[in-house]
Order: structure tokens, then sequence, then C-alpha cells
């Protein structure tokens, strides 16, 4: 019986003796403490599992590969269109549309290329921290200046909190100012660990601070000028763009009410 | 060859069993070949870029007799080809002066021309030179079937985004309690940030854009580059699989990569919107 059990054991492991494992089976259970083996796995059942977990993975290859495998695909399979030129057999409407498609796209480049202001505006790009004063495709003036931090303040309580960051998109210049004055908002006494004080407390109103001119942008962000010179090109303030005393003057002569200020 | 031999026993039974070879060959083949089938072969067969049967009927109907001289039909293949370039310059104008009537930030990439420019009403604030990029075959097989233009006339809208940078570099700052803490806080440096800024960005009518830095990038980044290629072969395989499951097939998609300065990448990146807009000319 031992050696039925081995014979079939060798056959499950690829032995080719396919008649006498039958006949194992077949045969009656012993008694014998052998019989405590489990019984044999049939034949097909380790080709069926191996199959398929091998199978298992190579699906999931397919599945990873398959855009790549599409694109080859795409690759070597035939085009199944006509080529451009047997679309019409008249020449000369063809030619006619060439034309009259030819002035549409010019009419278009022209009308986009008016787009572009042809009064001076400003480009602030916050990633890099820098500014350029253009007048239509001319850039007038290079120079740095300090965007929002990105910091999210939160107050003591956590319940109220602030973010920092210079909003991004198309704005126009709402109000020109000469030796503007600050006048702090809450977050400016929490930042320093200050108590907040009423509304138009005299310790709100700072002088100095925001450079000789500031140009406003709406909801409260300015561009104005700074006392920490040192921190230009850095992405540092509460959401305002600061510049230096220099870049400040050549923008605010420059830039108009309603002039347009374009942030990136 | 010990480890050889060691993987190889579990196939021991392949050699001689005919019976066991036939199962496990069908086996091995079952899932992978369902797989291919839906996710390779019928979404090729049935792409949304292919022109349908009606459309090459239609065109055949149109089709120049054989007797046609050659230098005519050269002649036409040149008007033919200048045609289709002006259906694409003006799909692309046609899309940027579309989004110049938007307030939002949007993306014009020109491939012929290796642009791409970052646009807000109709004003270029930033244009990066493309230094390289590569399309899907798809492309060229849409531009031979003169259809490209149909593709490219409306604006892309942003769906999906994936990058090795964050949108926005956030840091949470606790308020300080005091005078003393707030002036103990002010002599903290500021984090500088030099991260590689790679991004995909996932478009309707199966566009994909894949941005890529110039610049080699540092060991942390490579490291975040690695986990970024897999989450975006994640989930490509993830969208295939839930197009299966409902019964739907995985669209194969038009990806365009492209290669620009780490700088440009950084800046574009963070400057783009939620569902920003693209104009494409390619």
């Amino acid at each position: 019986m031992n050696e039925a059990i081995k014979k079939n054991s060798s056959f499950s492991a690829g032995s080719p003796n396919d008649e006498n494992a039958a006949k194992v089976e077949k045969s009656p259970p012993a008694k014998t403490p052998a019989a405590a083996v489990p019984p044999v796995r049939d034949g097909a059942g380790k080709p069926l599992v191996l199959g398929f977990s091998l199978g298992l993975f190579l699906a999931l290859l397919t599945l990873w590969f398959a855009p790549m495998l599409r694109e080859w695909m795409f690759a070597v399979l035939p085009e199944s269109q006509f080529a451009l030129q047997l679309r019409t057999t008249d020449i000369k409407r063809l030619q006619k549309d060439a034309l009259r498609l030819e002035k549409r796209v010019s009419s278009l480049r022209k009308k986009y290329e008016q787009l572009t202001p042809r009064v001076p505006y400003l480009i602030v790009n916050t990633s890099e921290n820098r500014i350029r004063v253009m007048k239509g495709n001319d850039v007038i003036h290079e120079g740095v200046c300090s965007t929002g931090s990105y910091v999210l303040l939160r107050s003591a309580e956590q319940q109220r909190q602030w973010m920092f960051f210079t909003p991004r998109g198309m704005f126009q210049i709402r109000g020109k100012r000469e030796y503007p004055v600050w006048k702090k908002p809450d977050w400016a006494f929490v930042e320093e660990g200050l108590p907040i004080p009423s509304p138009n407390a005299p310790e709100r109103f700072e002088y100095g601070v925001l450079g000789e001119y500031a140009l406003e942008l709406g909801d409260g962000y300015l561009i104005h000028g700074t006392l920490y010179t040192r921190m230009l090109g850095m992405p540092v303030t509460h959401g305002c763009v600061r510049l230096g005393d220099e870049d400040l003057r050549i923008v605010y002569k420059n830039l108009q009410f309603g002039s347009k200020v374009f942030i990136y | 060859m010990a480890v050889v031999a060691r993987v190889a026993r579990p196939f021991r039974f392949l050699r001689q069993n005919r019976q066991a070879q036939i199962i496990f060959f069908l086996a091995l083949f079952i899932f992978p070949g369902i797989i291919f089938l839906f996710t390779v072969v019928l979404p090729v067969a049935h792409n949304p870029f292919e022109a349908s049967a009606e459309d090459e009927v239609a065109e055949n109907i149109e089709a120049l007799p054989d007797s046609t001289p050659p230098d005519i039909i050269t002649g036409r293949q040149e008007l033919a080809k200048k045609m289709a370039a002006l259906e694409i310059d003006q799909a692309f104008f046609q899309a940027r002066v579309q989004l110049s009537k938007s307030d939002s930030i949007s993306l014009a990439v020109d491939l012929l021309d290796s642009v791409l420019s970052l646009e807000v009403k109709g004003l270029a604030m930033r244009r990066c030179k493309i230094l390289r990029f590569r399309s899907s075959g798809l492309a060229k097989r849409l531009r031979s079937q003169g259809r490209l233009h149909q593709w490219l006339a409306a604006p892309f809208v942003l769906q999906k985004e994936l990058a090795t940078l964050p949108k926005s570099p956030i840091r949470i700052k606790e308020a300080p309690k005091d005078t003393i803490e707030a002036n103990e806080s002010k002599g903290e440096d500021l984090p500088i940030e030099h991260r590689d800024a790679e991004f995909t960005l996932q478009f309707d009518r199966n566009l994909t854009l894949v941005v890529e830095q110039a610049q080699a990038p540092s060991f942390s980044g490579r490291l975040r580059q690695l986990w970024y290629d897999w989450r975006r072969s994640f989930d490509t395989a993830l969208d295939a699989v839930v197009a299966l499951l409902h019964k739907e097939l995985p669209q194969h998609r038009m990806w365009i990569e492209i290669e620009i300065s780490r700088e440009d990448a950084k800046a574009v990146y963070r400057a783009l919107p939620q569902q920003a807009k693209l104009a494409l000319r390619l």
C-alpha cells in the first residue's frame, strides 16, 4: 500500500504511470496507519492551481501594461482611413476653401493678439517671486517681489484661521495711494500674540510700514513697499505683493487706475 | 543553477503528462487572454478616435477616379495637407479666443512651435519653451485621417491630476500665546522648497498631458518620481477595472509627454486651477 501511495504521489509530481495511479484510486481505503495520510490530490489539481496562479499574475501584468500594448497595436495596425487628398474631386472648390480658411485663421489670430493690453500692465510670478512691467509684448521693467507665504495661521483656540496666499488671475488697479497707512487686520495681532483691539482702535493704524506707495487690487490685497527688503524674492507676505522702493516707484508710475495686473 | 532547479521543481509534471500540460496551459492563458481581449484588443478596435464606417463610405464616394494623373493627385495632396494644417490652426485660435472669455488661468500647448503658455484673458503670462515632446501614435493616425481639428476644436477640461509636488505648499502655524513666544518664532528660518516638478493632467476627450522637468531629479525626487509613476500606472489599471465592472471598455487615452524646465513646470502646475482648460495645437 505504501508503495502504491508512493506511486500515486510520484504521479502527481509528474510520473507518466497513469494506469497504476488509477488503480490505486479505485482500491478500497486501507485500515493501516498509512490511511491517515490525507487523500492524494487529483492529477488535474496541481496544474490547475499552478496555471491559474501564474495566469492571474500574467493577467495583472497585462492589465498594468495594457496602455503600452494598445499603443503598440496602434503602431502595428494599418490605418483604416483614406488619404487626405481623396476628400474631394473639385480642385477649385478646394482652393477656394483653403483661401477662406486662411483668412479666417488670420482674423482669429488678430483677434487673439488684440487681447494683449496696449497700456502698461503688471505680471506677478508668485512661484519665483518676480515681477514684470509690460506694455504690449515689450518688457518695461523686471524686478523681485515677495508674495503669499502659504502659512495657515490658527488662533490659539483654533476657532479662527487665516490662509496667507496671493490670489491668482487677472486683477485691476482699484486705487492708488501715496504714503499709505496700514490698518492692521485681526491676524496681525493674533500673529504677534496680542489681544485683538476694537475695529477702529488707534493701535490698528501703523505708519510707514507699507512704503511710499500702495496700489489696491481689491479684497484688501495691495501692492506696496516694505521695510524688510532682505526678504524680497521670498514667499513671506500675508497675501499682498511687496516690492522694493525702486520697483514700487516704477510700478506706481506706469500703472494707472484700471490697469491690469496678472498674477500666476 | 540550484535556484533554477528549485523554481522549475513544481513544473516537473509538465515534462511527460499530456493531460496535465493541457490543463496547465488552459488555466495559464484563460485570465490573461480575457484581460488582453477586454483591455487591449477591443479598446483598440473600438477606440473613439477612429473614424466610423459611415465616414469611410462618405469619403470613399468622393474619391478620385483611378485614371487621375499622379501630378494632380500630388497637387491635391499638398492642398489637402495645407487645409488640414489651417483647420488645426483655426481650432487652436478658436479655442484660445474662447478661453479668453473666462476669468480663470488656462494652458495653451503649441507643439508645432514648441511653446507652452499660461494664459489668462488672452494674455500669455508665461511662455515656456518645450524642450522635447512625444505623443501617442493615435495623433498621427488622426492627423492622417484629416480629423485632428475636430478633436482640437473646443478647449479640453482638466479632470484629474497627479504630481510629485503639492499644489500649494501650505505650512500650518499655531498662533503664539503671547509676545514672547511670537518673538521667538520670528527667528525661525523659512523653509526653501527644492521640489522636483513632474505632473500628469488628465483632460476630458481622452487626453493626457504628462509634463516632465528637464533637470535630473534629486535622490529624494527620484523616490517621489517612482511613487508617482507607480500611482499613474495603478490609476490607469484601476480605471480599466472600474470600466470593465461597469460593462464598458477601457478607453485608450491620447497622451502627450512634454519636457520643460523645472521652474516652468512648477510655475505652471501651481498656477493651474481646478478644471483648468487647455487649447492644443499638434
